[in-house]
């Protein structure tokens, strides 16, 4: 690992590269696991920049785990137990668009259960299970993010699934 | 489990096409792709990496410029500290002059205790700093000295140089007229690289460029009583003594102002001092403003 080559991340270089390989994930964790309205992309830089700050006392192949734990800190600090809102970006998909009005207001109807049950999820599921499905990661993937094994994570998002749908459909 | 084994592996998209056949066919398999394709309603909003690393790097160098804020005070008390090092060190070593205007006299101590009495329109320069080493001063106009002993004292005048080491003398250089007198010690006079050596009672007379050497019955400059004294010396010089004391403008058309003049006149009594120069040379004065006519009888 190139990481292991250096002592720590101080080089703006290699933080760069570091940000590029992990901001985005963190975001996304982020945003699932809190939701919109607590601002992971602030979250996001102001871990970013304690890391930078602190990158001499930071190994490598920690900086990731060290992140990951001040974004969540300082998500924690502002959530005080807030309901999680995840916004549902409204993107009509366009074969719909000439369905009866009933199937519009089912579709919608639809949206706002699956928001609940979504909302509904613990964090752990929430997260693992919308890494998966919106930004299309593999367990191995989710995994490697939330460092803990597959098969925790085919849990988490199987078990997600099955709530899910319990809500929804009634099963 | 076929079921859960095959809904976890599309989880995973990694459903074999066989496997995926056989997905398509289960039952549920409706409801899981609208839920799946409703959930990707649901992704996070758009993260944009370079902006974001952007925003982080400028609050880094922010942040960093903040972290060398301490320094800029720092820096300006030692900008400060600096300056006012530096002016005390430039005056310290600067040249220290002193000054007299028309018909004033005043005493300088030097930094050994010698003493300096400065006649009218006169100057002297020296180095307090360096005096020490250096026992230098430059000299303007007239002046009596009172030399404690030490090292070599120079008196430099733009005509000539006086070294002594520690006596009593006076020092007079004006225009063409440049005069030493000795009242106490050995003084040593270099005129046009000629030492010449005076000795008390004794004085050495530089006028129109011809050394004369005279003698004198006093023990002080007569000046430092008030009093301007005169051998022999041309009409002219007298003038421009008594202008020098009295800030007045004398003219002298009609006379030869090279007559010799042997007397003296006082400094606190213009009409004495007038009559004590005119009357002995036969001629008369007449004042007006600042301007005195002097004519012959």
């Amino acid at each position: 690992m190139s990481e292991d080559l250096h002592k720590n991340i101080c080089n703006q270089n290699l933080f760069k590269v570091f940000f590029k390989k992990h901001s985005k994930n963190l975001h996304d964790f982020l945003y699932y696991k809190f939701g919109e309205r607590l601002n992971p992309q602030d979250k996001v830089q102001d871990a970013f920049i304690k890391l930078w700050e602190n990158c001499k006392k930071v190994p490598p192949n920690k900086a990731k785990s060290y992140v990951y734990t001040i974004a969540n800190n300082l998500m924690l600090n502002e959530v005080a137990h807030q309901k999680v809102v995840l916004k549902h970006q409204k993107i009509k998909p366009k074969e719909h668009s000439n369905e009866s009005p009933e199937f519009l207001m089912e579709e919608n109807q639809y949206r706002k259960k699956l928001e609940n049950a979504i909302a509904n999820l613990t964090e752990a599921e929430r997260v693992a299970f919308l890494m998966n499905r919106t930004e299309g990661k593999r367990f191995k993937e989710i995994a490697e993010i939330l460092d803990i094994s597959t098969k925790a994570v085919e849990k988490r998002i199987y078990g997600a699934l099955k709530k899910l749908r319990k809500e929804i459909e009634g099963l | 489990m076929e079921k859960e084994y095959l809904i976890k592996k599309w989880l995973d998209n990694s459903l074999t096409p066989k496997e995926l056949e056989a997905f398509k066919a289960l039952e549920d398999y409706e409801a899981l792709t609208k839920l799946s394709n409703y959930s990707k309603g649901f992704k996070a909003t758009e993260f944009n990496e370079d902006e974001a690393l952007k925003k982080v790097l400028h609050k880094i160098e922010t942040k960093k410029q903040s972290n060398t804020n301490w320094l800029q005070p720092v820096l300006k008390i030692a900008a400060i500290l600096v300056l006012c090092f530096g002016a005390y060190y430039y005056t310290t070593t600067l040249d220290t002059t002193f000054t007299t205007d028309f018909s004033e006299k005043i005493t300088v101590d030097l930094p050994d205790n010698s003493k300096v009495n400065l006649n009218a329109l006169s100057s002297i320069t020296f180095n307090k700093s360096d005096w020490k080493n250096n026992r230098n001063i430059f000299l303007k106009g007239e002046a009596f000295f009172d030399v404690e002993k030490g090292s070599s004292f120079n008196v430099n005048t733009t005509t000539g140089t006086v070294t002594v080491l520690g006596t009593e003398f006076n020092v007079k250089q004006r225009n063409n007229f440049f005069e030493v007198t000795c009242y106490e010690g050995l003084v040593q006079v270099t005129y046009k690289n000629n030492k010449t050596k005076i000795k008390p009672g004794e004085s050495f007379l530089v006028l129109n460029d011809l050394v004369i050497n005279n003698k004198t019955d006093y023990s002080k400059p007569q000046w430092l009583s008030n009093t301007s004294a005169f051998k022999s010396l041309p009409l002219k010089e007298v003038i421009a003594e008594f202008e020098r004391q009295y800030n007045v403008k004398v003219e002298a058309k009609n006379i030869n102002t090279d007559l010799l003049f042997t007397g003296r006149f006082t400094h606190d009594n213009l009409d004495l001092a007038l009559k004590s120069i005119t009357q002995p040379l036969q001629l008369t004065y007449k004042k007006s403003n600042q301007t005195i006519i002097l004519k012959r009888e």
